[in-house]
């Protein structure tokens, strides 16, 4: 078994696998979606009545979305994450919530104007802000008003889609296209747009690979003068992550995560009496 | 009624775009308010918004918070 990474950047992963069974792509697949942990808002308290601002002027609360909406959006919000942070049930404060396993955080905004996501203020973790700042939660009228205090947590993308750090993760099995340059005359264009995906070229034949991604390759399959090979030995995986953690730490973290559940699955094994 | 933040199908972050992009499609309007496939095309692409379950996200958003705001 083999791992590569063709592509990287802080959102952004695209990697080879070698020697390995669908079973266990579909695996790394699914610990990818559902099982990184992730901090995300949980507990939101909503001011309910008049907020004053210190001239003196009467604001209301009643807002254009309902308290469930605003609090659901809130959820939805990425925030940076410190994988070192506790679950709350797992956490030595035993649930109650403390720094070690909740941020807080605080938005204080008169109308008129929008709330976004920047105006989530972090009161005792001062790195876990959005990491993404242009996300609108509710716009307010002149004379409206959004207090709020929310607690966020550790959680798996398993349970709610608040938790869930990558998305778009899929795999596809290596494919080789190779074109009969007789028969197929348009390969002159391709190589010229897509000169990395040409893996082997002599006087009658060219080959492609669409493990880049490259879609126009992909949909030569099927053409006259075209022949595609697959090698199912080989594995190429590609997600994006919302920001909150970087693309490497999340495979990472996944890479470590598939055998630690198994072994749960070993060590809750007893043998009958 | 206000763009959702995540894409329903895949929780892809998209709220943050949707404001870009109807900046950019307004700059490139004609006369009769239409507007070009082929640069809406394009305008989804640079936004890195690849996905036909995100693209659907932000090309069937009617915006209406403004018009429910005066009620609440």
């Amino acid at each position: 078994m083999a791992m590569k990474i063709l592509e990287s950047s802080p959102r952004f992963a695209r990697f080879e696998i070698t020697d390995i069974t669908t079973s266990e792509a579909n695996a790394l697949r699914r610990t990818l979606i559902g099982d990184i942990p992730k901090l995300a808002i949980d507990k939101v308290s909503i001011h309910h009545g008049q907020i004053r601002d210190k001239d003196g002027n009467v604001f209301g609360s009643s807002l254009a979305l309902f308290d469930e909406m605003i609090a659901q959006r809130l959820a939805m919000v990425p925030l940076v994450t410190d994988l070192k942070m506790n679950f709350r049930d797992e956490c030595t404060c035993e649930g109650k919530g403390c720094t070690l396993c909740t941020v807080t955080y605080s938005i204080n905004k008169l109308g008129p104007g929008t709330v976004m996501s920047s105006d989530l203020q972090p009161l005792n973790n001062p790195s876990a802000v959005p990491s993404d700042l242009d996300i609108p939660i509710v716009k307010l009228r002149k004379d409206q008003a959004l207090l709020v205090t929310a607690d966020a947590m550790m959680g798996r993308g398993s349970l709610h889609s608040k938790w869930q750090v990558s998305s778009g993760v899929s795999y596809k099995v290596h494919r080789e296209f190779t074109f009969q340059k007789s028969a197929f005359h348009r390969w002159t264009s391709l190589k010229e747009k897509y000169p990395n995906a040409v893996l082997t070229e002599n006087k009658e034949r060219i080959t492609f690979t669409d493990d880049n991604g490259d879609g126009e390759i992909t949909s030569m399959s099927g053409e006259k003068g075209v022949e595609v090979t697959e090698d199912q030995n080989r594995y190429v995986f590609k997600f994006e992550t919302d920001g909150s953690l970087p693309a490497i730490e999340v495979l990472d973290y996944s890479l470590k995560r598939i055998p630690q559940r198994l072994n749960t699955l070993l060590d809750s094994l007893v043998t009958p009496d | 009624m206000i763009i959702p933040v995540r894409c329903f199908s895949c929780g892809k972050v998209i709220a943050s775009d949707y404001r870009k992009f109807v900046a950019k499609i307004g700059e490139s309007k004609t006369a009769d308010g239409k507007v070009d496939q082929k640069i809406v095309e394009k305008t989804l692409d640079e936004l890195g918004i690849k996905r036909y379950c995100c693209r659907r996200m932000i090309l069937s958003q009617a915006d209406l918070i403004d018009e429910i705001i005066p009620f609440s």
